[in-house]
């Protein structure tokens, strides 16, 4: 999923650094101070999930998790997905540098349509609706992140439908892993703590929460 | 109200831990895979012999890159020829000229590394592989006949020169693919552990400027 150095180019390289910033700073805005160690946890994960890999075909797939990041952070995706890729870059070089700005896209921007389209299936009282929803938001960010490596691809060498099939091919088993992921990280969260999970209604006074705090 | 927020502190802190337990059980379990894992990254070596360049292309983490495309450049960026490589990620070809060249590896879905041989590792071989080639036949015959030679007319320079370039070829082959196995380095243990370290830190600093910010807040009310 992380495109190296040398492969795309220049307006491609412009453009992604663009979007990446309009996104990061969008996310900044909204990550509010209960978010930040939210965020600092979730953009741990990603830059670990990374190294978790299933070795497929002519190349490898690694767990990408942006799924459950945009769920969970929204518009702060992009600067926590940000920061997780820059430090792969210099420690892992994955990816690199100059193509951060397309990557930090590729995967962030997937993140933020899912919280837009899952956000407020996922806390539902039917049980089988949710975890639909999850599944579909862990494999659906994924297919997406897919579609845009292809689309990021095709205005240097490469035919974007031989690409795009190419990606889609070799993640689909990590969407379904991501998926199943997405499942459980949900139904453990509603548990736990369902106040991180995005549409939930703040039940009144409970642990004397004061609605008002919640909603900032 | 200070206390319902105390209140509210103390349950999200409780329940945070968790998370982060939760969280930590996830990166201990990551970190034990690491070994098994193959990085993300693509890389090629390249080194002459003779007169043939031999590659070899491989994920970090040890697996060979099956079919991927091999670009050789010269020096100004023209490209010379193509190929792909085998089941071992190998690719070897013919020094084309006299140029320092730029091979490139692509090994699909903007998988991209480059390997540059300069001019003095070519110039030398080309000139022993030229000088090969006309005495080849001589050489190949055996030594017999070359020990013949030390008895009648004696080793010109060139010869001795030749000689040694190709048992050196020969005997540093292997060290060669050594290199090139060893040269990919995956993440260590160091290296995951201090991004997160970076992340915690960046978590710290952006809690330092929330505060600071609050801070003002109230001092203005």
């Amino acid at each position: 999923m992380h495109i190296s150095e040398g492969v795309l180019s220049g307006p491609v390289i412009a453009t992604g650094f663009a979007l990446a910033a309009i996104g990061t700073v969008i996310g900044l805005k909204k990550l509010d101070y209960e978010r930040i160690p939210r965020a600092g946890v979730l953009s741990a994960s990603f830059f670990i999930a990374s190294l978790i890999h299933v070795p497929i075909g002519p190349s490898s797939v690694h767990l990408i998790l942006n799924g459950i990041i945009g769920l969970l952070l929204g518009w702060a995706a992009f600067p926590a997905i940000l920061v997780a890729l820059t430090l792969q870059a210099i420690f892992f070089q994955f990816g690199g540098i100059t193509t951060l700005g397309v990557n930090t896209v590729n995967m962030a921007l997937p993140a933020v349509l899912c919280y837009y389209m899952f956000g407020r299936l996922i806390i539902r009282k039917g049980n089988l609706i949710e975890s639909i929803a999850a599944f579909a938001c862990g494999f659906i960010s994924v297919f997406m992140s897919a579609i845009m490596v292809g689309l990021s691809l095709m205005f240097t060498e490469e035919n974007f439908f031989d690409v795009a099939t190419l990606v889609v091919a070799a993640h689909i088993p990590v969407m379904i892993i991501e998926g199943i992921i997405a499942v459980f990280c949900v139904a453990f969260l509603k548990k736990v703590q369902p106040s991180m999970l995005p549409g939930y209604i703040v039940p009144q006074r409970v642990f004397g929460i004061d609605p008002e705090i919640e909603r900032r | 109200m200070r206390c319902d927020n105390f209140v509210e502190n103390f349950v999200e802190n409780c329940l945070f831990k968790k998370w982060i337990f939760s969280f930590l059980v996830f990166a201990l379990f990551s970190l034990s895979m690491v070994g098994a894992a193959n990085a993300h990254k693509v890389m090629i070596f390249a080194w002459v012999s003779g007169d043939t360049i031999y590659t070899q292309s491989k994920f970090s983490g040890g697996k060979k890159v099956n079919a991927g495309n091999v670009i050789v450049y010269n020096q100004k960026g023209d490209k010379l020829l193509e190929g792909k490589t085998n089941k071992n990620g190998e690719f070897s070809f013919k020094v084309p000229g006299k140029t320092a060249l730029k091979i490139v590896i692509q090994a699909g879905m903007g998988h991209r590394a480059e390997w540059t041989v300069p001019l003095e590792e070519i110039a030398a071989e080309a000139s022993g592989a030229a000088g090969m080639i006309s005495t080849g036949n001589s050489g190949d015959k055996g030594i017999d006949t070359s020990k013949h030679k030390v008895s009648v007319s004696g080793f010109t320079p060139e010869d001795v020169q030749i000689a040694v370039e190709k048992a050196l070829d020969k005997k540093l082959k292997p060290v060669f693919k050594i290199l090139a196995e060893s040269r990919e380095h995956g993440p260590s243990v160091t290296d995951i552990l201090g991004g997160i370290g970076y992340i915690l830190g960046l978590v710290g600093v952006a809690g330092y400027f929330y505060s600071r910010r609050q801070k003002m807040d109230t001092h203005r009310q």
